[in-house]
């Protein structure tokens, strides 16, 4: 039977832009048909009732490092710790919880954009901080998301941008800014780089605070050719003629493109370029979400550790903070090699086949069955009518396969298997 | 950035999209073609080892005598005392005494100054550049990938160690194969049914969720008849100079890595050409310690593959190379480190190896822009890996390549 396309392309919007459906949504949102499923999901509300239980974990500043080998020091470290495990726990929460999945999903691909670790970083206000940015600016203006993350500490100090001075510039920050935030590679050269530096030296970040200050009398106000452009930079003008590219609006288009639709094929037509022209992100998300390509069987992709967790724990009504042994996310997640605020580099995740192989299969089977035990599989133990339907419906698959189904046949009397099964089937663990 | 991994590079340069095609074999495979066909004794192995993020060769290969590097880096200098001379007033980092000794045994070239014309600073597209071995055109297969177009088909061949497959064994007709590393617990009694059931292939399939099935299936394509070869412990070294003993057994991943690559020689895998990696070189802050570390796990952890592979009997077989994707600045800049720069040494080691310098040192007197100058192009390199040991035309896979390096040794 073939797939009804209107079903692979809901069950496409809801994993891409809202991390998978709560239970009973996506049959709800098939019944609405996919104008109105495009606009329940392209529309998060002012405020997102689904967040309102979520409690800020408030990090603060803990300070320098005290002296290696001192009772402090072991206090400091603790609290570091906990920080940074409260941290990753909040997103999480978040991103599970909100009612529309929209605004955490854009803050989880710009997140992969500016990518950012807290290996480097350490201290975890520093990353909340960055955190509230990518969130706030996720569907807002791209040039004032550019601004502000360049006055980010955890990206400043991740990138040596605080070693970035007049005199002695460092690449580091500058090269990214240019090739992987902004521009894309062949979009510049090696010269506009060395100036790049120049105008963006003159800051110094304090990493346990988050603060950064920029000291015009560090800064190397010297006339700077960027871009084909001579003048005397500060780091804001300098970014600001980054971001105004024709080149950034074909990069992030093509960013935008690779994560939620395709990263075999390239976008067919301008649209999405055109859409982001104004940096308008809210707009040019809906252009990308609604692009023809969303309903092209061959665009599928597969869900990333963190989006397949996020996915099923929505469906099991799982809180992750809640969760017995809640560490043991954080270590199944590192063991599929994808834990949030710890992407492995500035380039930021890997993708597709990237999460394929035998060892992921096999924690992702062992995460599954940690899951299923404080899950609610109510759905399906409580559910009446075409067993496949149900469960289709419930984890917002379009279709089962013939494989998979003859599976599920043989374990249709044991809720935990059937649940194991269908959430660690290709059908789940790649969306559509 | 404190790490570029491979990844980093992978995911920009779009080659887990090839990796869709590519085999990826289970020990169990390879463990079984080991058994049934394995590699005629005699026959060259190459091992390349890729540094990913940029290593700085002026402090690897250190001119330590030399005035401008004494005034370009006073705050990451290596002074005489933190070198190992090797001649030439240049001196290895001190933590390569692994390499010091092999060096001393005539056992490992250094290629000086190698790099291509018009270097590009990208990490991705100068990687790109290393792996395609095309410094001008874009071009989407790698050197080892088209060597694998000139031979028969044989998943086997070529084997990159990870669960992604490096750009440098994807070819236009043909692909190496990948090996993800790891421990695994199989899943078991009913449990093992179902899973093997749902990694079947269905036609309703897409190409993501027929690799996904795949993976399932490679869960438990592992034997356990087969897998003894990977429980057994790696060849023991039987050469080991004493003088590199103590930082052995490091669980770092490019030790890891080799330990399965010296298990599956041992056992005669049909394998001519090994990929492994190890990132972190990208030292724009605070370099010493973290390069002399890396560099520390390279030279021990080579230095250990051999002399595991000479507990075998195919101690002159195995050729390792070790490559970056560029050098790095001459100046240090403010943060006690480096920026992207330009050509770096090359290394080749083993028994196969007329070990001694290659090229000229770039003259720090005479720097283009602040970079050191390319003086021999590293497509000569992979020229002799080609045809000197691995007994292909170069012209078949290699354009653009000159002359090639006397560096093998013939047998």
């Amino acid at each position: 039977m073939a797939i009804s396309p209107d079903r692979l392309e809901i069950s496409r919007l809801v994993h891409r832009f809202g991390f998978g459906p709560k239970p009973g949504e996506y049959a709800a949102l098939v019944a609405s048909g996919l104008t109105a499923a495009r606009n329940t999901i392209l529309n998060p509300p002012a405020v997102d009732l689904g967040l309102q239980s979520v409690v800020d974990p408030a990090p603060t500043d803990l300070g320098p490092f005290p002296t290696p080998n001192t009772p402090a020091a072991v206090t400091f470290a603790q609290n570091m710790r906990a920080q940074n495990a409260d941290l990753v726990a909040w997103w999480l929460d978040r991103m599970v919880l909100a009612n529309n999945g929209l605004t955490e999903r854009m803050t989880w691909f710009w997140h992969g954009h500016w990518a950012t670790a807290v290996g480097k970083v350490e201290y975890a206000l520093a990353m909340k901080i960055q955190n509230e940015t990518l969130r706030k600016y996720a569907l807002g203006n791209f040039n004032q998301m550019a601004s502000t993350m360049l006055q980010d500490a955890a990206l400043q100090y991740w990138l040596d941008g605080n070693q970035n001075q007049k005199g002695a510039p460092n690449e580091n920050l500058a090269r990214e800014l240019m090739e992987l935030f902004t521009l894309g590679v062949g979009n510049y050269s090696e010269d506009d780089v060395k100036a790049l530096a120049r105008a963006l030296t003159g800051f110094s970040v304090n990493r346990s605070s988050a603060v950064t200050t920029f000291n015009p009398a560090k800064h190397d106000s010297s006339i700077l050719t960027i871009l084909g452009k001579s003048s005397i930079f500060d780091p804001q003008s300098a970014v600001n003629l980054l971001a105004s590219q024709d080149a950034c609006s074909n990069f992030i288009a093509n960013r935008l493109w690779f994560r939620f639709i395709s990263t075999s094929t390239t976008a067919p037509d301008s649209s999405i370029s055109t859409a982001f022209s104004n940096r308008d992100l809210a707009a040019t998300v809906k252009v990308v979400a609604t692009h023809s390509a969303m309903k092209d069987p061959l665009n599928s992709q597969v869900k990333s550790p963190v989006e397949w967790f996020v996915s099923v724990a929505k469906a099991l009504k799982i809180t992750p903070s809640k969760l017995q042994n809640r560490a043991q996310v954080t270590n199944y997640l590192d063991k599929l090699a994808q834990v949030p605020f710890a992407p492995p580099n500035v380039g930021g995740w890997p993708y597709d086949e990237a999460w394929l192989n035998a060892a992921s299969a096999q924690y992702r089977l062992a995460f599954a069955d940690f899951l299923i035990k404080q899950g609610d599989l109510s759905p399906i133990i409580n559910g009446t009518g075409d067993p496949f339907q149900q469960l289709a419906d419930w984890l917002g698959i379009a279709e089962w396969s013939s494989r998979t189904k003859q599976v599920l046949r043989t374990v249709s009397g044991d809720p935990a298997r059937t649940t194991l099964i269908a959430i660690c089937s290709p059908e789940y663990v790649v969306n559509g | 950035m404190d790490t570029i991994s491979r990844r980093k590079f992978l995911q920009l340069t779009g080659a887990s999209a090839i990796g869709a095609t590519a085999t990826q074999l289970s020990i169990s495979d390879i463990a079984k073609a080991a058994v049934t066909r394995p590699l005629p004794l005699g026959t060259p192995i190459v091992v390349v080892v890729t540094l990913y993020g940029g290593n700085d060769g002026l402090n690897t290969v250190v001119p330590f005598n030399d005035p401008i590097y004494k005034s370009s880096r006073p705050d990451i200098l290596l002074k005489d005392t933190q070198v190992l001379p090797i001649g030439e007033d240049l001196g290895l980092n001190a933590t390569m005494t692994g390499f010091k000794s092999l060096w001393d045994q005539k056992k490992l070239a250094i290629v000086r100054g190698v790099g291509y014309p018009s270097p590009d600073r990208s990490h991705f597209s100068s990687m790109a550049i290393w792996q395609s071995a095309s410094p001008k055109a874009h071009v989407s297969s790698g050197w080892i990938g088209r060597w694998l177009d000139s031979q028969q088909h044989d998943p086997f061949q070529a084997i990159g160690l990870g669960s992604v497959l490096p750009p440098l064994l994807a070819g236009v007709k043909q692909v190496g194969s990948v090996l993800p590393l790891g421990g695994l617990v199989i899943p078991t009694g009913s449990l093992a049914t179902d899973c093997k059931r749902l990694s079947l292939p269905s036609n309703s399939d897409s190409r993501l969720q027929a690799a996904a099935a795949v993976s399932m299936k490679d869960l438990f394509s592992i034997s356990s008849t087969v897998t003894p070869i990977l429980k057994r412990p790696a060849p023991i070294p039987d050469n080991l100079p004493s003088n590199v003993g103590g930082n052995f057994g490091s669980d770092s991943s490019l030790s890891q890595q080799l330990d399965v690559v010296a298990k599956l020689v041992a056992a005669g895998s049909p394998t001519k050409v090994w990929a492994v990696s190890l990132g972190g070189f990208d030292t724009h802050a605070d370099e010493v310690k973290a390069q002399s570390a890396l560099l520390g796990t390279v030279s021990n952890s080579i230095t250990r593959f051999l002399s595991q592979i000479h507990a075998t009997n195919r101690a002159n077989d195995v050729v390792v190379m070790v490559y970056s994707e560029f050098g790095r600045r001459v100046k240090a800049n403010a943060s006690h480190g480096t920026d992207h720069g330009t050509s770096g040494p090359v290394f080749l080691a083993g028994n196969r190896i007329n070990g001694g310098f290659y090229g000229d040192q770039p003259a720090l007197t005479a720097q283009i822009s602040g970079d050191l100058a390319v003086t021999t192009d590293f497509r000569n390199i992979y020229g002799s890996v080609i045809e000197d040991v691995l007994s292909t035309p170069v012209g078949q896979v290699i354009s653009g390549w000159s002359s090639k390096l006397p560096l093998i040794k013939g047998f």
